[in-house]
């Protein structure tokens, strides 16, 4: 077991980490997750459904999200299961800064050697993902 | 259009997708995780949501079903789950076979929840859930 794990208990703080999300990202995950949907790389195919912009994938903000949880426990086999309620759109501007995420956990349960971590998704202060919650293997 | 009848339905599984190296290595990368061991190499593990790849390769089937009346342009996905067994590896044949759990409707709109289970070599890997909210016409017609 990792030190990490020996000692996690309920309100056990996970380390946060920041994130830049550019258009280069964006075209990266959708060629790897195959979602090619043009409202995350068509400034006029997100205008024309009547987005604020270009949007970030749902699926790369909890995917991005759950690093939190994979480099504090050193080991991505220990994730037994992963929700996400998409609460609100990332939109990601054509600069170089992107846009900038911000993902921190906390542990609120630990049962039968698997922790319970909430996960905090922040896009310019304000939560992106709901619920998000991730059960992992600790013993 | 989607009704409760549908409950229940299960469409065929995808074709087998081999889980690559390069891919597994290119969606790590994506995630701004390409430097993790654990997704380098032959013998790499899949990052946790790569899932995705194959449980959208699923969907296709109900959104080709004509008596069901849905579009993926009107749909938006509000929420995902998954459950994992083990972890998709590299060299994993895996089907995705998709299952239409809940049906919450409401008007010309309907909250449609999807169950897509994983399996590789006849083991299941994973399951995922996504909830869709899908948003007809007014007229009724998709």
């Amino acid at each position: 077991m990792s030190s990490v794990l020996a000692g996690v208990e309920p309100g056990t703080v996970l380390p946060r980490i920041t994130e830049h999300l550019t258009r280069d990202t964006l075209v990266r995950y959708a060629g790897a997750s195959t979602d090619f949907n043009p409202i995350h790389w068509s400034d006029r195919a997100a205008d024309a459904l009547g987005l604020p912009g270009v949007i970030a994938h749902g699926m790369l903000t909890m995917g991005t999200a759950l690093r939190v949880v994979t480099d504090w426990c050193d080991d991505p086999t220990r994730v037994l299961s992963y929700y996400v309620r998409f609460t609100k759109p990332v939109v990601v501007p054509d600069t170089d800064e992107g846009a900038s995420l911000d993902f921190g956990g906390t542990v609120t349960k630990v049962e039968n050697g698997v922790a319970t971590v909430s996960v905090e998704a922040l896009f310019n202060g304000s939560k992106v993902l709901g619920a998000a919650t991730a059960e992992v293997r600790v013993d | 259009m989607i009704s409760e009848s549908h409950l229940g339905r299960t469409y065929p599984p995808t074709e087998p997708y081999v889980v690559s190296a390069a891919k597994v290595a290119e969606f790590a990368a994506a995630l701004g995780d390409a430097t993790n061991p654990a997704y380098q190499g032959p013998q790499a593990i899949a990052p946790p949501t790569f899932a995705v790849v194959l449980s959208s390769a699923a969907w296709g089937a109900m959104f080709d079903d004509p008596e069901l009346q849905l579009s993926l342009s009107r749909t938006v996905h509000t929420d995902q789950r998954f459950v994992w067994r083990r972890p998709l590896r590299v060299g994993d044949e895996v089907t995705a076979r998709l299952r239409i759990d809940k049906l919450r409707a409401r008007g010309t709109s309907a909250f449609i929840t999807i169950v897509v289970e994983l399996d590789a070599g006849g083991e299941r890997v994973c399951d995922a859930t996504s909830t869709l909210l899908h948003t007809w016409p007014e007229q009724g017609a998709a």
